[in-house]
């Protein structure tokens, strides 16, 4: 029988003592035991990008952390955004830009862009493209979504 | 969830780590940036009974530091830190340089050089670097500590020449000629390489070439030094034609796969047409 793994992790700014199977990865411990399904799980292999999180403010894909591993960490999701019902500036962005049709990928979208926000460093549109490449979506063709963040990025 | 079930240990130092590996003598994994064992784990590709997390190690295990006049990069130091070292990017442009041709922006915060190495993926971009560089790979393991050189490191697909209770805890880059051009063919964006190549060498001021390596990864079951054709180009000036004879040179040191990626005589088409570009480019100064 393989022991849980007692861990302590902030979300979103709140603080939760949790037991943990090892072979749990981070985006089904957000999804399965703390209920925030805006993380979505695609590949699990670390291809598609859906379940990209913020862990300690840097971006990583969060079914390639195993759950044990977030002991200590800040971890931020696409729940943390929003305050209330009025969306973050980048959400408003890709609203504004129609930088989504199903919805699927955005919240990967969202918090590889948030990371790059933040990092304040102003990016030409070929470097957006880069940064954001490990997010895949199959619906808006990236346009939409290159502008969305591309307009944050300069101040718009 | 995905993988099967093992145990999770925290190591609290390198010897710790040692400790454990030893312990569990071949049936442990370590996991530093998770980038290529943790798919691994949750495609069942492997199984093992115990994972050790070295992720608290990078006290020890993640600086970029001068040794010397090599520059010595713990394991644990990951590609994103690769890429903003002033360091490596004055000392070491070729390992900055690939850096960008590896994952995402994701991966590349996560993924360090010491998981990159130890991996020993055929097309992996470091473990390419380390072999055109002649960088040496330092391990420490329960009879202390080991220095294996890159050529002596690769050993097959996945397979390195560190022992079950060892744990490699630097990559050392000495100084190396300061001319370089790298190539990578995938079938996309930062896919994994069909071809990448790395050539690199010192011009005299007498129109020769000195120190001349050519890796190749992705073409054999490991990455592989291109010797027979760097011989060929060594203290020479280098023509058309001698530039041309030497790129095929470069097929007698691989053995390329036939797999999804690509067909083993796409593969062997890539090599001499690559290697020759790449030469051409160093000589000439261009892209």
């Amino acid at each position: 029988m393989i022991e849980t793994v007692p861990i302590l992790v902030t979300v979103n700014g709140t603080r939760h003592v949790l037991d943990v199977e090892p072979r749990m990865h981070a985006a089904d411990l957000l999804r399965g035991m703390l209920g925030l399904t805006g993380t979505h799980v695609g590949c699990e292999q670390g291809v598609c990008g859906m379940c990209t999180i913020l862990l300690d403010g840097t971006a990583v894909k969060g079914c390639l952390l195993l759950a044990p591993q977030l002991d200590g960490c800040e971890v931020e999701t696409v729940e943390g955004l929003a305050t209330g019902e009025e969306l973050a500036p980048l959400q408003r962005a890709f609203k504004e830009a129609h930088a989504l049709q199903c919805g699927f990928c955005t919240p990967g979208f969202l918090m590889a862009a948030t990371a790059l926000e933040r990092s304040g460093r102003r990016l030409t549109r070929e470097e957006i493209r880069e940064e954001l490449s490990g997010v895949l979506c199959r619906c808006t063709g990236y346009e939409g979504i290159v502008r969305a963040v591309e307009r944050r990025l300069t101040g718009g | 969830m995905k993988p099967a079930p093992f145990e999770y240990v925290k190591a609290v130092s390198v010897a710790d780590a040692v400790a454990l590996l030893t312990e569990h003598r071949g049936d442990a994994r370590l996991l530093a940036g998770g980038q290529s064992l943790v798919p691994m784990l949750n495609m069942r590709l492997l199984r093992p009974s115990v994972v050790i997390d070295v992720n608290g190690l990078a006290d020890a295990l993640g600086e970029i530091a001068l040794q010397g006049d090599a520059v010595a990069v713990g394991a644990l130091v990951r590609y994103a830190e690769i890429e903003r070292s002033s360091l490596v990017a004055e000392r070491v442009p070729l390992l900055r340089h690939v850096v960008a041709y590896i994952g995402d922006r994701q991966v590349r915060n996560r993924g360090t050089v010491g998981g990159a190495v130890a991996h020993a993926d055929p097309t992996g971009e470091i473990a390419l670097v380390t072999l055109a560089l002649g960088a040496i790979m330092r391990a420490e393991g329960p009879d202390g500590v080991r220095d294996i050189h890159a050529e002596a490191f690769f050993l097959g697909p996945y397979t390195t020449a560190l022992a079950p209770d060892e744990m490699l805890t630097h990559v050392i880059f000495p100084p190396a000629a300061p001319a370089f051009r790298f190539f990578e063919r995938g079938r996309k964006h930062n896919d994994f390489a069909v071809l990448s190549l790395a050539v690199v060498g010192r011009p005299e001021p007498d129109g020769t070439w000195r120190d001349i390596r050519i890796a190749l990864g992705g073409v054999h079951d490991r990455p592989v030094l291109a010797a027979a054709a760097a011989r060929a180009l060594e203290g020479r000036r280098w023509d058309d034609a001698l530039v041309r004879d030497a790129a095929l040179l470069a097929l007698e040191d691989c053995d390329p796969p036939d797999d999804f990626r690509a067909s083993a005589e796409y593969r062997r088409h890539l090599v001499p047409v690559h290697v020759r570009r790449m030469l051409s480019a160093l000589a000439g100064g261009h892209e």
